[in-house]
């Protein structure tokens, strides 16, 4: 599902390391310098869109020019007037200005990505942990049952949720979390079983200290960076697949904004109003983006080959 | 003798999960809905013809039992009736199988046809502004929320080149050059069959569909195929034809190509498995007649068999495509450990 | 470019098709319309595939639209007389009609379909005032009573009263699954010639038709099934199709505005209302229910979520077919008459909240919602919450445990047959023990006795049943058990290539292709 997830390969071992945006190692001079120059300027406008958006997401009722509206109050009087002094984006199908449903609209985008990695990586890394620190019959089974939720497709499973208790960003996420935490748990498990070989887990095991503790004191906070690097790029996968699921329905419902729901609301109008999809649009490709030019930053600076 | 161990316990496995897809998807249909005679029947049902179709389809029989007969019923290739058309799932699929097939296998050639050369144009210029360009552009086809893309596409070129918004081919063909049904892949059967008529209407509906599928399998393919390629290239063995003098189109493409393609096969046939749920939005926007349309339809009928079945069976390519790939590998890459 | 409709030169696939040895012009009408099938037996069928079934079977009379100088055209039936009493009805069959597998039409078919659609009918009720139906001879039949009704209304229905030829009715009381693989035998201009589920629909001309052919028609209407109305326009506008039956409500003016069409705006039997659930405090209250009917804005749920394409309606009963009056009286939208009686019905409005369901599918419930939402919310200070489900949950969830239930429910309701005193005040507002589509669950004696009354004066005497009608109906306003938002109108773009398109709103789903033709 996920770029970095394609990356990272089957459970995190087999595929070379993307080093996309590695420094040229060989290469200097000029180069080098515009390599350094440019990663740092869009990793500077990808810090400064997240954090905007964040702040969007936070103070949605205090910096939209309509708060009432951006929560789903209508103003049918103004209906479909392109953009303007008053309605910088002009506004939608039932009047309301669509600069403040895009500055709501960044909650449930923002919020329902961390919610989902969060969950994903605390049911992950456990159990990745475990599979690879005591490998045998345990990691087969744990692996086996990450094998069968990620066959299992997200999108049909929110579908099967949202037959029976109703379509809500709620079930949206709850569908995601359960397709996405088995991601984790390979990336850990892959990570835990190259410490383990490492001569300093040896060590701890031959002079007896318990495995819980080797693996909470020595394992798992050396997983915490690939898990960082993957986190922020997957907040920018789930952005998609939430805003998608709302675009068919199964997510976030009216009259709450959400930039995959505005599209959706927008495509009958595509001919009389561009601005109504286009708007909702961009803000899930600069937000999906900057997350990813991030996520690559950080990889960047923490050696890809760590976690190979 | 490793290899043949390594792959009868793979196969076994898989056996295993796929017996697990058995397990949830006849949960889901049993248990999810809280009635499922009456979901059979439709809404206009009254209390005793529920009974009797509780009866009928034994959903009073103890749940292992039931679970048997499902088992026993998919083994034969039943995946049941779908409630909105009354016809058996597994036909319902096959029968928009080719439709999909076709959209994903174009948008997976264009994918490559421009990814790979992309991928292999950067790392050659790594580091100079095209590299930083190519780079740019791969990671924006990555970012692009698929359906908005479709959109953006239809109102461009659809709307200002008047190429086809919608379907997959003029309807009206069938009946002044109507395509022979051999393989179900339109392209394919009006190219063999010489109907140029049909192909270039195919074609010209296939276009942007399928470039909107690409937009994310080209970002990918460009990115593995450079990362590989740099990889490689900075190998002994290209070093040595570097300082051999050989002529250095000829080390990128005879050496150092051929070495980084496996990995990218790898990532494309990942890319195989995103696509499938790519397609789905693609199919929606584009009112592709595929397993997509079909399945956001059933959804719209609450048909459950219907969408349990396509689960299943999506499951099961998932699976397969990802033991194909484990294989592959193992086979051909021998770094790949098999413990 | 727009003229697609050009005479088509059949290849050999499509000979087999036809059945015929020469090549010949062959003129193909391609239509998209968002009609599924969800079933081809005509005596079953209560859905969408009327789009097809209409066009294979025919009826014995045809209910008209409005405007017609007369009510009922002539169809199977050519002429009828009926019994004083209005307990016995004769009807002559047309002669020489035959059905698509040769069959002549007698009056044993006649009275064969209708049992069968009385017995397993989706609309079978259609059928109650019905007594029994007998063939007096191969072409004349009688229908019995058991009170007197309009039985040319029934007759002319929408569903239920096909005639289909007995050799489709033996095969089916042989095999019940007949139907199933997409076969059909009726008298209508068009057969069924091939069908592929939720994609395609073809229908070929049927040349012995009683009617007759002329050379401006078409041999063959080819329908794609498309659920989506924004492609519909695209394929319309794309030039793949020729009629595309739903567009999106937005694009009206485009089309308006455009040469290449005429836009034909039609008055429907369709009609928007909110049911209040009766069974929920503070629903229970009839002065609180007023006060929502004051609080909602009619004028701005018809010029938003229709359009501009509706009229506020008149109780439940659709302007355009019996029993509708406009004496009826209407709430208007009066925020201080609305407020004054929520005072008055001494509800504490921040106690309240509502919860409204509408199908997420329908695109004006979808916009009626939030309209509604902020309109109460604003006028009354109450909470309102809006849930977009699909219909069949929304429908699940208010039949099962209606105290449990949804607080307002959203639909969209027409009558199967042309007399909604019959169809939609019984079936929406008449009581009754387990719900039905009375989803309000409103209970009113008086209610009840004038609309039983009136139906069976219906039958006799149409002005005394209007009367009690209307009577009922406001009763019914007055208690408002409902929200009675708008009668809509619909639109269809067709090309001017085109002649001879029309919508009968007796049959909402139906176009008649036959009567297609290309402009001159």
């Amino acid at each position: 599902m996920s770029i970095s997830k394609l990356f990272l390969g089957k459970r995190g071992e087999k595929l070379p390391d993307d080093n996309f945006d590695a420094p040229p190692t060989e290469r200097s001079g000029w180069h080098h310098t515009l390599y350094v120059i440019q990663r740092d300027v869009l990793a500077m406008f990808s810090v400064g869109w997240i954090v905007l958006i964040l702040f969007c997401a936070v103070f949605a009722p205090v910096i939209s020019p309509y708060p009432d509206q951006g929560r789903g109050r209508n103003n049918a009087e103004a209906r479909l007037l392109p953009p303007s002094t008053n309605t910088l984006l002009g506004t939608d199908n039932l009047g309301r200005d669509m600069l403040s449903r895009l500055i709501f609209g960044a909650r449930p985008a923002i919020l329902s990505a961390l919610v989902v990695v969060t969950a994903a990586v605390i049911i992950g890394t456990p159990l990745g942990a475990v599979a690879g620190y005591y490998g045998g019959w345990i990691d087969e089974l744990i692996m086996r049952i990450t094998d069968l939720f990620l066959a299992f497709p997200s999108l049909l499973l929110a579908m099967a949720i949202v037959s029976f208790a109703g379509p809500s960003l709620m079930n949206a996420v709850l569908a995601l979390v359960v397709s996405w935490w088995p991601w984790y748990t390979r990336l850990v498990r892959s990570t835990t079983r190259s410490l383990r070989a490492q001569y300093f887990v040896e060590a701890a095991r031959s002079i007896g200290v318990k495995d819980r503790v080797i693996i909470t004191r020595h394992i798992l906070p050396n997983t915490i960076t690939p898990i960082i690097v993957q986190a922020t790029i997957d907040i920018g996968t789930v952005i998609l697949a939430t805003t998608s699921l709302a675009f068919i329905g199964l997510g976030t419902q009216a009259p709450n904004a959400d930039w995959g729901l505005m599209i959706e609301e927008g495509r009958q109008f595509l001919r009389q109003a561009w601005w109504y999809s286009m708007f909702p649009g961009i803000a899930i490709f600069l937000t999906v983006l900057a997350f990813n030019l991030i996520g690559d930053t950080l990889r960047d600076i923490f050696d890809p080959r760590q976690y190979r | 003798m490793q290899k043949i161990e390594y792959t009868v316990r793979r196969l076994f496995l898989s056996v295993v999960v796929l017996l697990g897809m058995t397990v949830v998807t006849f949960m889901l249909t049993r248990i999810v809905p809280s009635n499922p005679a009456a979901l059979y029947l439709g809404n206009r049902a009254r209390p005793e013809q529920i009974e009797a179709a509780i009866e009928e389809l034994g959903l009073n029989d103890p749940l292992p039992e039931q679970y048997v007969r499902y088992l026993d019923d998919l083994l034969h290739g039943d995946l049941g009736e779908s409630l909105a058309t009354r016809r058996p799932v597994t036909l319902e699929i096959t029968s928009r199988l080719a439709a999909t097939g076709e959209l994903l296998l174009v948008s997976l050639l264009i994918a490559i046809v421009v990814g790979i050369p992309l991928g292999v144009f950067s790392a050659q210029l790594h580091g100079k502004p095209a590299d930083i360009f190519v780079r740019a552009f791969s990671i924006i086809g990555v970012s692009l929320p698929q359906f908005w893309l479709g959109l953006l596409l239809q109102l461009t070129f659809g709307l200002g080149l008047g190429l086809p918004l919608a379907s997959r081919i003029d309807s009206s063909l069938r009946f002044t050059s109507p395509i022979q049904d051999i393989t179900g892949f339109f392209l394919f059967d009006s190219l063999v069959t010489g109907n140029w008529v049909a192909f270039q209407d195919v074609a010209l509906h296939l276009i942007l569909p399928a470039v909107t599928l690409a937009a994310y399998p080209i970002g990918l393919i460009a990115r593995m195929t450079r990362a590989t390629m740099l990889e490689v290239m900075q190998q002994n063995y290209i070093r040595t034809a570097e300082a051999y003098g050989l002529n250095s189109r000829l080390i990128v493409y005879r050496y150092a190509l051929k070495n980084a393609i496996i990995p990218t096969l790898t990532v494309i046939g990942l890319t195989l498995a995103y696509s499938l749920t790519g397609a789905f939005y693609v199919e929606i926007i584009f009112n592709w007649p595929g397993l997509g349309l079909f399945t956001a339809r059933s959804f719209l009928n609450l048909d459950f068999p219907a969408i349990m079945g396509i689960t299943l069976f999506g499951a099961t390519g998932y699976i397969l495509i990802n033991l194909l790939i484990d294989l592959l590998q193992a086979y051909i890459d021998p770094r790949v450990s098999l413990s | 470019m727009k003229l697609r409709v050009t005479l088509f030169l059949v290849f050999s696939s499509l000979m087999i098709l036809v059945g015929v040895s020469s090549a010949q012009d062959t003129q193909v009408l391609s239509v998209a319309s968002t009609a599924g099938v969800t079933t081809w037996n005509p005596a079953v069928s209560f859905s969408t595939e009327a789009l097809y079934m209409a066009n294979i079977y025919e009826t014995l009379v045809v209910v008209n639209a409005p405007d017609a100088e007369e009510e009922y055209s002539p169809a199977l039936a050519t002429d009828w007389s009926t019994s004083e009493d209005g307990l016995t009805w004769t009807f002559n069959l047309r002669e020489g009609v035959t059905f698509h597998d040769g069959a002549a039409l007698t009056a044993d078919a006649v009275v064969r379909s209708v049992n069968l659609a009385r017995e397993i009918g989706g609309a079978g009720f259609i059928w109650f005032p019905l007594d029994t139906v007998e063939a007096v001879d191969d072409l004349t039949v009688q229908f019995n009573m058991s009170y007197p009704a309009p039985l040319p209304l029934v007759l002319g229905s929408t569903y239920g009263a096909w005639i289909v030829s007995p050799n489709a009715l033996d095969a089916y009381e042989a095999d019940d699954s007949y139907f199933d693989s997409g076969v059909a035998s009726g008298t209508g201009p068009y057969m069924l010639s091939e069908y592929t589920p939720d994609a395609e629909v073809i229908l070929m001309a049927n040349e012995n038709y009683w009617g007759g052919w002329n050379d401006s028609q078409f041999d063959i209407v080819q329908i794609s099934i498309v659920a989506d109305d924004v492609t519909q326009e695209q394929l319309l506008r794309g030039g793949e199709v020729d009629l595309a039956l739903r567009l999106p409500p937005s694009s009206y003016q485009s089309f308006a505005d455009d040469p290449d069409y005429t836009v034909e705006t039609e008055s429907t039997l369709f009609n928007y209302l909110g049911f209040l659930n009766v069974l929920r405090p503070p629903l229970d209250s009839v002065t609180f229910r007023q006060a929502l009917s004051y609080a909602t804005p009619y004028q701005q749920i018809i010029d938003v979520a229709a359009e501009g394409l509706g009229t506020q309606a008149f109780g439940a009963v659709p302007q355009g077919v019996f029993p509708f009056s406009d004496s009826v009286p209407q709430y208007t939208y009066d925020v201080e008459q609305a407020q004054a009686l929520l005072e008055e019905s001494g509800v504490d409005p921040s106690t309240v909240s509502l919860r409204i369901t509408y199908a997420a599918e329908n695109a004006i419930e979808e916009v009626i919602a939030p309209l509604l939402k902020d309109a109460w919310e604003e006028a009354l200070g109450i909470e309102v919450n809006i849930e977009g489900i699909l219909f069949g949950q929304q429908w699940d969830e208010a039949k099962s445990d209606p105290a449990n239930a949804q607080d307002v429910f959203l639909l969209l309701y027409w009558p199967t047959y042309s007399d909604a005193g019959a169809d939609n005040l019984w079936s929406m507002f008449r009581s009754s023990e387990t719900p039905f589509f009375n989803l309000s669950y409103w209970a009113n004696e008086t209610f009840d006795a004038l609309i039983d009354e009136a139906g069976t004066t219906s039958g006799t005497d149409v002005d005394a049943a209007l009367d009690l009608y209307t009577q009922a109906q406001t009763i019914m306003v007055e208690e408002a058990p409902g929200l009675f938002f708008m009668d809509t109108s619909t639109w269809y773009a067709v090309p001017t290539y085109l002649t001879g398109f029309e919508y009968n709103l007796n049959y909402p789903f139906s176009i008649n292709f036959y009567n297609i033709e290309i402009a001159p």
